[in-house]
């Protein structure tokens, strides 16, 4: 088993994962949005805030986000990005 | 809630061999070779269900074989892909995503002379491999075959006690190295009878509990009954059995195994045709929780996805409960059948690792992201499938934070505690009074304690201690300058440590899972200042 898991490796990729969550950040673009709330309907820290007038979310509150994904993964028009 | 739970039980293909290869003790690669060996010939058309990371699928295509390999996993998949072109092998492979159980819905009938299926069908429920049995019938040629390679637990008493002893430590070392751990089929022989199968063993490893079958469809008139889908009816009474569980899963919900419900269909109450459906995991203590929110306000059917044992947070986070089991779970559950709607509702607490667009294209179900919070859910159906922002949000009220800190620290508890009380006795009752008392003032004051994460937050938290610790040191128990200085240091840690470590339970802060770097390095400073000024000192 020579290539078995080794444990050096793996707390430095951990370490290398944790730093890379840590300062992930919401990229969001307007003009692909067609309003369609489901990045409102599932953060659950509320973030995004629909704007029923143009039909496109505004990212308001991203001081609350905490980079679960959940927003990225719903969009149909993938107008979110984490990175 | 934790993320750092659900980061740590990410599973990634790599990782996933490794488990594998330790679990087995390698013995799995001689047999899958002896699949290849044996049962492949040029130009045969193969079929294999649950490809993992593509080694038997990749060989067998080098054999010759035209293989068609499906897997539920897309980091699996990406892997085996990559090992595909690898081995210059993409023109005989095509690779597909897919619940196992879909099978009948992409394939042609009569299509394959071989399926084949290597420790996948241990990660299903044993509904869905009733199901896919029965549409291995319906894909094979006539003398197509089925080799199924998988670990099988043993029926005779002594053979079993032989195999939980070896395998209980070989199996939670694979898990903590590797978060990979695998189920072991019960009674499978009598299964493949029951579905119509006349079957061979062709080889057995690990004692007999690593088997490869060799099974042939015979003659069966093919009454092709609906799926049963229903399992039963769920009450959310209180039994000394559900109060025993929820403590355990409450204390030590980190460590598996995770108390679980057979995935399936549900009822709740009364249930008729137009009653919504509710889609869930199969932690018993969240499948508990819904049934209770629910009970006596309204009645419901219940999907319960097979999700690991895990909550749906951390199950979606950690892609075991993911758009194609639910997908699955819905197909063989036949309530497009029997229901009048088609209308699926999901936690939106999953919303993380399921996407619910796809769910929508490809079954044509309505998908409706429900509340965060199952207490929601009869007003969230009263007004028409409508939140509020507050139904939405997730908040962490008191009540959660003590319960997470109990879980949390039943866990660290166990990390921390049982190493002093075994090499350092006198100070195992101070470290077990200071842990939970610290744990509680941090769990009742985290709203108010300044610092936007958990390591920013054990600078308040240590402060206070200290102050606490004077405190009780002038008044009770008054003591010599170095056994302060024992103290102080002893405290400090603890409370960084809690304060850091406590932090992943908060659905509310993130990025807590680099801290424990941090704590090594605090944790090495406060050693070294431990050790080095009392004998600058002079004090020891
Ligand atoms: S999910 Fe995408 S398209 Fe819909 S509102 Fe959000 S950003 Fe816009
Ligand atoms: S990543 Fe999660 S928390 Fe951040 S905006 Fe998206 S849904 Fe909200």
């Amino acid at each position: 088993m020579s290539e078995g898991p080794n444990l050096g490796s793996l707390l430095a990729e951990h370490w290398h994962l944790a730093r890379k969550l840590r300062s992930l950040e919401i990229h969001f673009a307007p003009e692909r949005c067609k309003g369609l709330w489901q990045c409102y309907e599932v953060c659950p820290v509320g973030c995004w805030t629909p704007d029923y007038d143009v039909r496109c979310v505004v990212f308001r509150h991203g001081e609350r986000c905490i980079a679960c994904g959940a927003c990225v993964l719903q969009c149909p028009e993938r107008a979110i990005e984490l990175r | 809630m934790a993320t750092v739970f659900m980061k740590w039980l990410e599973r990634r293909p790599a990782d996933y061999d490794r488990g594998i290869r330790l679990l087995t003790l390698g013995r799995l690669e001689a047999m899958q070779h002896l699949i290849v060996e044996e049962l492949v010939e040029q130009g045969m058309r193969v079929l294999e269900v649950g490809c993992g990371t593509g080694a038997l699928t990749a060989a067998m295509a080098k054999a010759g074989a035209n293989v068609s390999a499906i897997d539920i996993s897309p980091g699996m998949l990406a892997e085996a892909s990559r090992r595909i072109k690898k081995e210059d092998v993409e023109e005989h492979v095509d690779l597909q995503r897919m619940d196992a159980v879909m099978i009948d819905e992409l394939f042609e009938p009569h299509s394959f002379d071989l399926i084949v299926s290597s420790l996948a069908l241990s990660e299903m429920s044993e509904r869905g491999r009733r199901y896919l049995l029965k549409s291995v019938r319906k894909l094979l040629t006539p003398d197509g075959k089925l080799a199924v390679l998988d670990e099988v637990r043993p029926t005779s008493g002594g053979s079993r006690l032989l195999f939980t002893l070896v395998r209980a430590p070989l199996q939670l070392l694979t898990w903590l190295l590797t978060r990979t751990t695998t189920h072991p089929l019960t009674n499978f022989e009598g299964v493949l009878t029951n579905s119509g199968f006349d079957w061979d063993l062709l080889s057995t490893e690990m004692a007999g509990s690593l088997r490869l079958y060799l099974a042939t469809p015979v003659e069966q008139d093919e009454s092709d009954r609906k799926p049963e889908m229903f399992r039963g009816r769920l009450n959310g009474a209180r039994t000394l059995r559900t109060v025993l569980i929820d403590l355990w899963a409450s204390l030590f919900r980190i460590l598996p195994p995770y108390p679980q419900v057979k995935p399936g269909v549900y009822a709740v109450g009364e249930p008729g045709r137009d009653s919504p459906l509710l889609v869930t995991g199969n932690f018993e203590l969240t499948v508990r929780r819904l049934v209770r929110a629910i009970e006596g306000e309204l009645d419901a059917w219940i999907l319960v996805v097979d999700s690991g044992g895990i909550n749906v947070w951390c199950a979606a986070g950690g892609g075991f409960l993911t758009a194609d089991k639910i997908i699955g779970a819905l197909h063989i559950s036949g309530l497009s059948e029997v229901l009048h709607h088609h209308a699926l509702i999901l936690p939106q607490l999953c919303a993380n690792g399921v996407e619910g667009w796809r769910i929508r294209e490809q079954t044509g179900w309505g998908v409706h992201w429900g509340p965060a919070r199952a207490v929601d859910i009869p007003e969230y159906l009263a007004r028409g499938r409508k939140k509020s922002d507050a139904m939405r949000w997730v908040t962490f009220p008191l009540r959660d934070r003590l319960e997470m800190t109990a879980v949390t620290l039943g866990f660290y508890a166990l990390l921390i505690l049982i190493p002093i009380a075994i090499f350092w006795r006198s100070i195992f009752w101070p470290t077990l009074i200071a842990m939970a008392a610290l744990s509680a003032f941090y769990a009742v004051t985290l709203p108010w304690l300044p610092g936007r994460d958990g390591l920013a937050k054990s600078l308040p938290l240590a402060l206070i201690a200290l102050v606490g610790m004077l405190v009780y040191s002038t008044i009770w128990d008054p003591a010599s300058i170095d056994v302060l200085f024992a103290r102080a240091i002893g405290i400090t840690a603890l409370s960084v440590f809690i304060a850091a470590e406590l932090q992943g339970m908060s659905p509310l802060m993130r990025g807590e899972q680099a801290n424990w770097g941090w704590e090594a390095v605090i944790g090495g400073f406060l050693g070294l200042t431990y050790w080095l000024v009392p004998n600058l000192m002079g004090w020891r």
